[in-house]
Order: structure tokens, then sequence, then C-alpha cells
């Protein structure tokens, strides 16, 4: 496996290297924390949790591994702990609704003018990611690290810590308990 | 195998077959039977659309100001966990110099007394002296590497 230059000056010590990573995967990780933890503020210490125990075990890191199942997999375990610390049985359990499901309006800059297509668009994606909200932590996680990571299923299992058998059992159902919830909004996925 | 069974089992892989998530070999079939038959052909369809808006959802952005307090944070801790690397490289071999001065110092301490004797200056081992002078060794040991430390870590501040 080639190791990525940032990641071998990380190891190095260097800070600048460092910066350059939570830079590089700042999007890609907030957004898995927030599918994982739901709550923004949440998923913004865990983010910096994540981080902050990334510098300290970069020396363990083996570089064999995908970096970036790494640093997944260290941020879900931060995730995990957290969530069972402050939601215990929220695992495996449907989300309940809270405070982040915006509407059409709430996700729109005020004053601003999108064409038809665009605001249907934005409409399908609001429903689908509310509809993703509403399945328990460890579906929204496997679909997240599958379609918006778009991580192999090895990687997966991977960050998983589970066979590959499981991760794909477990997409299925995701997928099937997420057009069960659509269908549920009177939404027959007219997604494309 | 039974043509109802085999339409059964492949349809239950399309939800995979829309992920990318199958097996070559279950891949092909699942293709080819998609090809004869319309119900899969639409139900395919259907969660083709289902895990393209999955791809396509937009991606939250983390605020600038969490990412400068990240960045911040994490080089204020990679900072001081080098000092503390730094600090300990230094009090490790003080440390073992002193465990040493104080195994062989007690024979050394004999010695010393032996030679002043023949000088002919009477000096008399006790284990008081022994004692005082050890406690006197750990002490400036101490302090020089505290000071030494300081200093380092004054010095890294700065560069």
């Amino acid at each position: 496996m080639v190791l990525d230059a940032d990641v071998v000056q990380l190891r190095r010590g260097d800070l600048d290297a460092l910066t350059a990573l939570i830079a590089r995967y700042q999007n890609r990780l907030y957004r898995y924390l927030l599918r994982l933890v739901r709550e923004p503020a949440e998923a913004e210490d865990l983010f910096q949790q994540s981080w902050l125990r990334v510098a300290e075990k970069i020396r363990s890191y083996d570089p064999s591994r995908s970096f970036d199942s790494w640093l997944f997999t260290i941020a879900r375990n931060l995730a995990l702990d957290h969530l069972r610390r402050v939601r215990p049985r929220s695992l495996d359990e449907p989300a309940l609704r809270g405070s982040d499901s915006e509407s059409l309006a709430d996700r729109l800059p005020s004053g601003e003018i999108l064409p038809l297509d665009r605001i249907l668009e934005i409409e399908r994606s609001g429903r689908l990611a509310a509809a993703l909200l509403d399945l328990p932590a460890s579906y929204r996680e496997v679909l997240s690290l599958r379609f918006e990571e778009e991580m192999k299923l090895e990687e997966i299992a991977e960050v998983l810590g589970a066979p590959l058998s499981t991760v794909k059992s477990r997409l299925r159902r995701s997928l099937e308990q997420l057009r069960s919830t659509l269908e549920g909004y009177n939404f027959r996925g007219d997604l494309s | 195998m039974n043509p109802a069974n085999d339409h059964e089992k492949l349809r239950s892989l399309l939800s995979l077959a829309a992920s990318g998530a199958l097996d070559p070999a279950d891949e092909i079939s699942v293709e080819t039977h998609v090809r004869s038959c319309p119900e899969c052909a639409a139900e395919l369809e259907h969660w083709q659309a289902l895990t393209g808006g999955l791809h396509r959802l937009p991606t939250p952005q983390l605020s600038p100001v969490v990412l400068q307090r990240t960045v911040a944070l994490v080089r204020e801790a990679q900072v001081a966990r080098d000092e503390r690397r730094a600090t300990f490289k230094i009090l490790a071999p003080i440390l073992a110099l002193s465990w040493l001065s104080t195994i062989f110092s007690w024979p050394l301490f004999e010695l010393a007394s032996e030679a002043l004797r023949v000088l002919g200056i009477h000096f008399e081992p006790d284990w008081r002296v022994f004692a005082f002078f050890m406690i006197w060794t750990w002490l400036a040991a101490a302090v020089a590497a505290a000071l030494l430390s300081s200093h380092q870590r004054h010095d890294r501040r700065l560069a």
C-alpha cells in the first residue's frame, strides 16, 4: 500500500502534515460523525477528540492498513462510547426526530431563488436525509460509509470490526428499512 | 433450479446489486435475470434510484471556527506531548546515573577514606556522612534536571 505523504510526515511528528490531514478529511469525518450521533455540537466535539486521538496514536498506526479505515475506526469508537454514555439504547433503535430536522426553507439561504429542478432535488434529498435520520445508528453508519464515504465493503468491515457477510446483510437491511421509511412518508422512491 | 425460487433469490439480491456490493458471479446472475424479468428490472431501477439519491446527499460542512479550534487544540496537545517526551529523555539518564552512583558510591566512599588515611588525614567512614552525601547528590541532580528541562521548554517555545 502506498502511504500518504502527509501520514508519513505526521508519523515523524510534523505538525503541518497534521493540519493538512485535518483540512483534507474535515467534511468527510464530520459527515460520518454527524450521521452517527445526529447532533452537530456532539459531532463537532467528537471530531476534535478524534484528531486528538490520531495525533496521540499515530506512532502505533500500522502503515499496511488504509489510513481512512484507521481514522474512521478511531472516530467510530469515540462516537460509540459517546452514544453508550448519553443514549445507551440508541445504537440499534430508530432515532427520535429532534431539532435537526430542517424544512426546505431552512436549507435555502435567505432570499435565494432556485430553478424548479434544483428545488425538487433539494426536496427529494431532504426527504431522503430525513428518512436516513429515522434509521438506527448502526444502519445510518453502514449507509454513510458505503454511499457517502464510498468505501469498499472490505474497508467498511475493517471500520466496523465485523465480517464481510455481516456488512452485506446490514447494508441490505439498512436499504430495506430506508425504503420502507420513505414509503411511510408516501414517497415512492422517485429519487432519480 | 426452480425458476420461481431463482427469481425470489435474485430479487433479494437487487438492493445489493444497486449498491455495487455483489460478488462477480452473483452480479452476472442478476444482470442475466433482469434482462428477462421486467418485474425485477423495475425493482432494480427503484433500488438504483434510492442508492443514487444516497450518493447525492448534500455534505454537511464543518464550521471553519471548529476546524481552526481543532487544529489549535491538536497542535497544543502535540507540543505538550513532545515536551513531556523531551523531559523524559533528559530525566531518564539522570535518574539512571543517580541510581548507579548510589550503588557504587559506598565502595568509592571507603576507598576515598582509605586514600585520605594514606595521606595522613584520618577520616572514619560513617553511614550518616554517607546518607548526607547521597541526599545532597540526589537533590542537586533533581534541581539540575528541573532547570535543564525548564530551559529546554523555554527554548522550544521560542523556536
